[in-house]
């Protein structure tokens, strides 16, 4: 990918520094974030439920939220880069509503993450938790290079969408991990709020 | 004026993001005034907790506080063989604790 009025070898030594920049400040994100949860010893508390019965249900049904979100933000940046058609005229908000969506589902998992670093950290119990553990620092690690990406001039096309993805396949793993093994794990019925 | 909404949106998600960093460090629970003294007790924080909760009180996993475990046990032999072979999502301590640690940890769930 070119960057206008330089180069090209100079251009593709140009993008590629900056995307190593994105993977390192990703990297010590995620990496900062499992350093934490190992060293940082659990507190085991479940300081807050707003209407839920408890944390764990607050954490279960924002986690779902998030997801959902998640799903409407996909679908909007699919429509962005004319991957689906409807609706057939994009409308000019549809970039502002993308990015209003993610940072509303971003703003939904903090309260989770924080209870899931705080109280309980980083741990490797079995392979569903090791796996959680994993994804949950990832996730922070590669939101982090999607924001920064977003605002980075001349990167390769593919990054965003690249990125976007991996963000969500991140968020559906640490979802399937968490919060459908909780509501799966419970006797059958209306699941617990 | 959408795009000025989204902007306020992503300000604040900043803000919340730094408020989440200061009490990861600043919220730390008095050190020492919860710390476990009995085996059982011990045990219990170290393998239970995460998923009964610090108290018992629940979590991911149910309630074991408050005669939970004796109105689900009421045989103490019933809830060591539950804990060591596991069900559903309740892992399998079997392999994990000892026989004396097991007894230790039902018997600290039957007074919590």
């Amino acid at each position: 990918m070119a960057v206008a009025g330089a180069a090209p070898g100079r251009t593709d030594g140009v993008v590629a520094r900056r995307l190593i920049g994105l993977l390192v400040v990703g990297g010590a994100v995620a990496l900062a974030l499992g350093v934490y949860g190992k060293a940082h010893d659990p507190t085991l508390e479940q300081p807050y439920s707003l209407f839920f019965t408890g944390t764990i249900q607050l954490k279960v049904w924002f986690a779902t939220a998030a997801l959902g979100l998640a799903i409407v933000q996909v679908l909007l940046g699919l429509r962005l880069f004319d991957k689906i058609a409807v609706p057939r005229r994009a409308p000019g908000w549809l970039g502002d509503a993308h990015r209003l969506v993610g940072t509303l589902a971003f703003l939904l998992t903090l309260p989770v993450a924080y209870q899931c670093l705080w109280a309980l950290g980083f741990q490797s119990t079995d392979t569903r938790v090791l796996v959680h553990s994993l994804l949950g620092c990832a996730f922070y690690g590669v939101f982090t290079v999607k924001v920064l990406a977003v605002r980075v001039d001349g990167l390769p096309g593919a990054t965003l969408p690249l990125v976007g993805g991996l963000v969500f396949a991140t968020l559906v793993g640490l979802w399937l991990t968490s919060a459908l093994w909780f509501l799966t794990s419970r006797p059958p019925g209306i699941p617990a709020f | 004026m959408f795009r000025r909404l989204v902007n306020i949106v992503e300000v604040l998600a900043l803000v919340v993001v730094a408020c989440v960093v200061v009490l990861l460090f600043a919220n730390e629970p008095d050190s020492g005034s919860t710390a476990p003294t009995t085996p059982g007790a011990q045990v219990f924080a170290a393998n239970c907790a995460r998923c009964h909760g610090a108290d018992g009180g629940g979590g991911t996993g149910p309630q074991v506080a408050g005669g939970a475990a004796t109105e689900r046990f009421p045989d103490a032999e019933d809830e060591v063989a539950f804990v060591i072979k596991g069900s559903g999502a309740m892992p399998s301590f079997g392999g994990q604790l000892s026989p004396a640690q097991i007894r230790q940890v039902v018997e600290y769930t039957r007074t919590l």
